[in-house]
């Protein structure tokens, strides 16, 4: 069986499973924490093609996350764009974002990367909490960005209209959608024509180069690609809390989803599912010991790149391959 | 003038702190390569034994100090032996180590919160008094930071420039082959220098939360601003990176004097982004030529 064969064979039993799933278990715990579970999923396989993938160490992941979240608020609370339009348009705003960011990190080297782009990030943040100018002062003082309370009052999608008892079901299966439409395209950009790109890029830059494969070129589209997709994921989350605040660039989210890609295998395709849905599972497992849950996490994180480097996904294939 | 007295004063203060927090930094990324992701949690630990010392073990402040040091060494020992040691004999050094010591610094982070609780202390270690400078009060305790700070720079430049230790450092961190090649015990070197770049994280925590107050998050903040000096003067350069912290601090206080405190962040890290673009290996970096 081919690689991409196998690929689709997974990914249609994965999404078999999920549509089930409501059916067997329609408890609204369960099914909200599912979506929730879908949006990380989305963010962490596209950052994945950025970390795994190109090999660019770029932190900047949860910043364009807000910024999806952020631009779909503020064109439905601003200027009353209706959601089903807000939320493409903030994944092209987040391609812009996404861009910007990597263009400020194309000529820097891994940990220059990573340091720059968290800086970013970390200024977004400190801007956005800082903020205590009143832009507008329909409903209260507001400002430009929220400030610490974050936006809201921003519409909906009409899901929670349509079905007014099931909305969560319904959230549910846009979450999925979404969610396999984003793992498709890191099937296609990792079996494609860019994930060979940087494959060769990685294996022998001096030869791929002198082939005329532009580090610059590359390194650009991968960063739009997965902006576009984080951004989306961003609306989404938007929408589906009906608020945005500074909290999505805690730190501790930026953990929770670098250890799922790290728990999952760096730069394969369905280590990063396998990550976060481990992860979520534990963080159910461990909501009990709430305080001890960032030790657990951060404990989780050093041992497994310490002594599984490859992740869960590494530790499959290795077993399988021992079997014959 | 009064104006450009007080701006000085805060600026060099805040220099200090950042250059005292970033040679420790700038040292372990000289010869390991390695980003220690935990050291604004070192940091912190650092400011909390220090007061834990003080307020229930009842020591004097020297001795508080000192303790505190000792102990962050000892964390940097230990994150020697626990990640960089077995993640030094597997491929992809530079990015394992980040990983795993952003894990690492949770954990340290999220114990001292479990510890001391979320509410901000005060640190006890302060000095009392202040000179006046023209219509300028300075507050002695930013005096005894900068004093400290300046003699704990000048110890680590006897020691790297005098010492058979030191001079073991600097050859590790421009040819680690070829210093390996000429005895020197790389292994040996890597975890003094984490050592001393926890016991360095420790003062600076203490000095830092001694004009600000102790809480178990306020080492992301420093240690944000000590990776961006490093990056601006070139990963590793310890000398560059003193320059570049008391550099930065002037202009901390500058812009936080002329736009306010919300906009120097965001400046500082402008001026770093157009530095990177500008040279992207810093400003004292010296560009890596890669042969293929």
């Amino acid at each position: 069986m081919t690689s991409i064969r196998r690929d689709i064979l997974i990914g249609l039993v994965c999404l078999a499973l999920a549509i089930a799933l409501p059916i067997v278990m329609p408890g609204r715990y369960v099914i909200t924490q599912s979506t929730l579970f879908f949006i990380w999923a989305i963010v962490v396989v596209q950052w994945n093609l950025v970390l795994g993938i190109g090999g660019i160490f770029s932190l900047a992941q949860m910043a364009l996350f807000a910024s999806g979240a952020y631009a779909t608020a503020m064109l439905g609370f601003y200027w009353k764009v209706p959601m089903l339009a807000a939320i493409p348009m903030a994944g092209v705003i987040t391609v812009a974002v996404g861009m910007l960011i990597g263009l400020a990190c194309l000529r820097l080297r891994g940990p220059y990367v990573a340091l720059l782009t968290l800086a970013i990030a970390q200024v977004m943040y400190v801007l956005i909490v800082n903020d205590t100018d009143c832009f507008t002062t329909v409903g209260g003082c507001m400002p430009l960005f929220g400030g610490v309370r974050g936006i809201g009052q921003f519409g909906d999608i009409g899901l929670r209209a349509l079905f007014p008892s099931k909305w969560y079901i319904a959230h549910y299966y846009v979450g999925l959608a979404l969610l396999a439409v984003a793992v498709t395209i890191s099937i296609v950009v990792i079996r494609g024509p860019l994930g060979l790109a940087f494959r060769a890029l990685r294996d022998n830059p001096g030869y791929a180069m002198s082939r005329g494969i532009s580090r610059f070129k590359y390194q650009l589209w991968i960063f739009a690609v997965s902006a576009f997709f984080t951004g989306i994921a961003g609306g989404f989350y938007a929408i589906h809390f009906r608020v945005v605040g500074p909290t999505v660039f805690s730190f501790s989210t930026l953990l929770f989803l670098i250890a799922m890609i790290v728990i999952g295998g760096l730069g394969s395709i369905w280590g990063p599912l396998l990550g976060a849905a481990v992860l979520m599972l534990a963080d159910e497992g461990m909501r009990e010991l709430s305080d001890y849950r960032n030790i657990g996490l951060g404990l989780l994180l050093a041992v497994f790149v310490i002594a599984w480097p490859n992740g869960l996904n590494g530790w499959l294939q290795r077993s399988r391959t021992s079997r014959g | 003038m009064d104006v450009l007295i007080q701006i000085v004063a805060s600026g060099l203060t805040l220099g200090a702190m950042y250059a005292v927090a970033t040679i420790g930094l700038s040292l372990v990324y000289g010869s390991l390569n390695m980003l220690n992701m935990a050291h604004g949690a070192i940091l912190t630990l650092g400011g909390y034994i220090c007061y834990a010392a003080i307020v229930h073990a009842g020591l004097n402040p020297a001795l508080a100090l000192l303790a505190a040091a000792f102990v962050c060494a000892l964390v940097g020992l230990l994150i020697y032996f626990s990640a960089a040691l077995p993640l030094l004999r597997a491929e992809n050094f530079e990015t394992n180590i980040f990983i795993a010591t952003i894990g690492i610094g949770s954990v340290i982070e999220n114990l001292m919160l479990k510890g001391f609780g979320p509410y901000p202390i005060p640190q006890p270690l302060a000095v009392e008094g202040q000179v006046v400078i023209g219509n300028v009060h300075i507050p002695l305790q930013n005096v005894f930071i900068l004093g400290v700070a300046i003699v704990l720079m000048v110890a680590v430049a006897i020691l790297l420039q005098r010492t058979s230790a030191g001079r073991a450092i600097r050859a590790t961190s421009m040819n680690r082959e070829a210093a390996q090649l000429m005895g020197v015990r790389v292994g040996r070197v890597y975890a003094q220098v984490l050592a001393l770049s926890g016991a360095l994280a420790a003062v600076s925590g203490i000095m830092i939360s001694s004009i600000a107050t102790l809480t178990p998050v306020m080492g992301g903040d420093p240690m944000l601003k000590a990776f961006i000096v490093c990056v601006v003067a070139g990963l590793g350069n310890v000398y560059g990176a003193v320059i570049a912290a008391i550099a930065l601090g002037l202009l901390e206080a500058a812009t936080q004097y002329v736009l306010g405190v919300r906009w120097s962040f965001a400046t500082l890290l402008l001026l770093v982004i157009l530095v990177l673009i500008w040279r992207p290996y810093g400003l004292f970096g010296k560009q890596q030529v890669v042969r293929l």
